[in-house]
């Protein structure tokens, strides 16, 4: 063994912190798996690769896509429900890095983070969301998942006038002027998750690798690691 | 017996005159009836009214249009519905399709307003230009616009007939020079119904002014104010290739084997799926077919903006922004690819800057991360 053997630091030096509570971790991965599901069928409604020879009656193939698309969407509108719910529920992580305006000490995080990533520099470990993280899931989940569920169930109510979808979503169409526009801002938003998911899978792996605070398993186990102080020692770590 | 003879004929007493036989006639409120949505039970609602009720007063004026709403109307399914109908409302005043001529015609519209103040009906073909003072479209030397306001202020209702007059149309496509509004967007004081379509299904406004004159109101409206019976529907939802639709049987090419088979016109830009109409229920020309019929996408010309929505063969519109020229799927794969490369460099960057730090598990073990 060698000298590192002398400097390891009396066990436990790590403590094991209650993170994500289980309703944020099931609505994570219903939410990344319908965001999959969707994105692939939803492809596949607007450019239809999926074909069938025959007689029409023998099939029913994009029937079955627009069908998993539409079940995908209401497990996507109810975990967006749900966690909209849990942001009020839930302990304080549950509300971390959400964009308050109006207070300095998330814009100051913000530019923090920010310049940290610009700067290639290790930043500051935080247990829930920080300030830039907070924002990029309000613009791109919140933001653009509100497109979807707008646009989605709108077009969706063309299928079934006077039915639930149409009756609480059909006005977003004259809104946008026709149908064939609300289209193309439900297309344009799927892209949007597209690029979230590239920076979202990035940032997760290049902070879990600087802070190596179990960032990833979190999200499973919900616990997160948080190095004990010494006494007097002072840290930016960041427990929100 | 005096206030018999001022008192204007109902339209039964008018096809009288005309020498249309009582059987003819009672088919006609049969089919009207059907075409409208309304239970066999009601049909003496429908003969009773056309009996008694006196002809419904109707002002139709034309601003920026192509007559083709005139032209579609005048060839309602059967020359005899063509016939009841023209005889059923009191065309006083038309411009395109009326004898006098001049001075003669202006004379009929004033006295129109006066006569028949706050009862007749304006149905409104066009629309009209409001740039540059409205000079677009002039008629007997006055703004198509100004026209409009003064008849639209002494008329009951007021239906805009086409696309033109519900949407704007071609006219009021990008950069719509003459600044031409639809009528929903200058009158406000009396109900707009509208009747979109390039030119609307002549069914589809007979079946209107019918079931105004039968009822005395207008029918059921949906959120844009188009009447449900006949736009309640996609023309998806209603095509007979729907099936070829949810099989996932797509024409490719207008040369192919679907193509020849009748598969779904989808791929090829078919607006089916979001324009609402009713030709592929009620079709054109007596029933005889539609755009989907005759192997053509429709072009959802019924559609609010189908003008810049295009192009028509193409299943997507480009994004619905002044300047924008790609469709939604170009403009996300550059910036999904723009992700990438982007994530790449900060991943390479940030690499080197650090390939010299002590390994991160030895850091952790002196205490190094906090």
């Amino acid at each position: 063994m060698s000298s590192t053997h002398v400097a390891i630091p009396e066990a436990p030096s790590y403590q094991r912190v209650y993170v994500w509570q289980w309703p944020i971790r099931v609505f994570h991965w219903i939410t990344a798996a319908s965001i999959v599901v969707l994105f692939t069928s939803g492809w596949l409604i607007g450019n239809p690769t999926l074909v069938s020879n025959g007689e029409a009656w023998e099939h029913f193939v994009m029937g079955r896509v627009r069908e998993v698309h539409l079940v995908a969407a209401m497990v996507f509108t109810l975990a967006f429900a749900w966690r909209s719910a849990w942001f009020f529920l839930g302990n304080r992580h549950a509300r971390s890095g959400f964009p308050y305006f109006w207070k300095p000490s998330w814009w100051r995080n913000l530019v923090t983070q920010g310049l940290d990533y610009l700067k290639l520099e290790a930043g500051t470990p935080h247990l829930g969301h920080n300030a830039l993280a907070g924002l990029s899931y309000t613009l791109f989940i919140i933001g653009l998942g509100l497109v979807q569920i707008f646009t989605g169930f709108a077009l969706l109510g063309q299928a079934q006038p006077g039915g639930l979808s149409d009756r609480l979503f059909g006005w977003v169409l004259p809104l946008l002027g026709g149908a064939m526009r609300a289209t193309a801002w439900h297309h344009l938003a799927a892209w949007g998750f597209v690029v979230f998911v590239v920076l979202h899978v990035y940032i997760i792996f290049i902070d879990a690798r600087q802070y190596r605070n179990g960032l990833i398993v979190s999200i499973i186990t919900g616990y997160k690691f948080k190095r004990r102080r010494a006494a007097g020692e002072t840290s930016k770590a960041n427990d929100d | 017996m005096r206030e018999q003879l001022v008192r204007r004929p109902s339209t039964w007493e008018v096809l009288q005159d005309r020498g249309i036989e009582r059987r003819d006639f009672l088919k006609f409120c049969m089919t009207t009836t059907a075409a409208l949505g309304l239970e066999a039970a009601l049909v003496p609602r429908v003969v009773e009214a056309l009996e008694t009720q006196p002809r419904l007063p109707v002002m139709w004026m034309h601003g920026l249009e192509c007559t083709c709403c005139s032209e579609s109307f005048i060839r309602s399914a059967h020359p005899l519905v063509a016939d009841i109908v023209f005889n059923m409302i009191s065309l006083d005043y038309d411009d395109t399709l009326q004898a006098a001529a001049g001075h003669q015609v202006e004379a009929i519209r004033k006295k129109m307003m006066q006569e028949y103040d706050g009862e007749y009906v304006l149905a409104v073909e066009g629309n009209a230009p409001t740039k540059d003072g409205g000079v677009y479209c002039l008629v007997a030397g006055e703004t198509f616009e100004s026209q409009l306001l003064e008849a639209a202020a002494h008329a009951k209702f007021v239906i805009a007939w086409g696309s033109c007059a519900s949407n704007g149309c071609v006219q009021a496509a990008y950069p719509n020079p003459t600044g031409a509004k639809p009528v929903r967007k200058l009158v406000f004081d009396k109900p707009v119904i509208n009747v979109p379509g390039c030119p609307p299904i002549s069914e589809v406004m007979t079946g209107l002014l019918t079931y105004v004159l039968t009822f005395g109101k207008l029918p059921e409206l949906d959120r844009q104010n188009r009447p449900k019976a006949f736009y309640g529907h996609r023309i998806h939802d209603k095509c007979y290739r729907r099936a070829h639709f949810d099989a996932g049987q797509f024409v490719e090419r207008w040369d192919d084997g679907g193509a020849q088979k009748g598969w779904c016109l989808y791929k090829m830009g078919c607006r089916g799926p979001t324009t609402y109409n009713a030709c592929s229920s009620m079709m054109w020309n007596d029933g005889t077919s539609f755009p989907i019929g005759s192997g053509h996408g429709c072009i959802g010309c019924s559609e609010d903006n189908f003008w810049d929505d295009g192009p028509f063969y193409e299943r997507l519109t480009s994004i619905p922004l002044p300047g924008i020229d790609s469709t939604p799927e170009t403009v996300g794969k550059v910036a999904a690819g723009a992700a990438l490369l982007g994530v790449a460099g900060h991943a390479a960057a940030f690499a080197i800057k650090h390939r010299n730090d002590p390994p991160r598990d030895k850091e952790m073990a002196e205490g190094g991360a906090s």
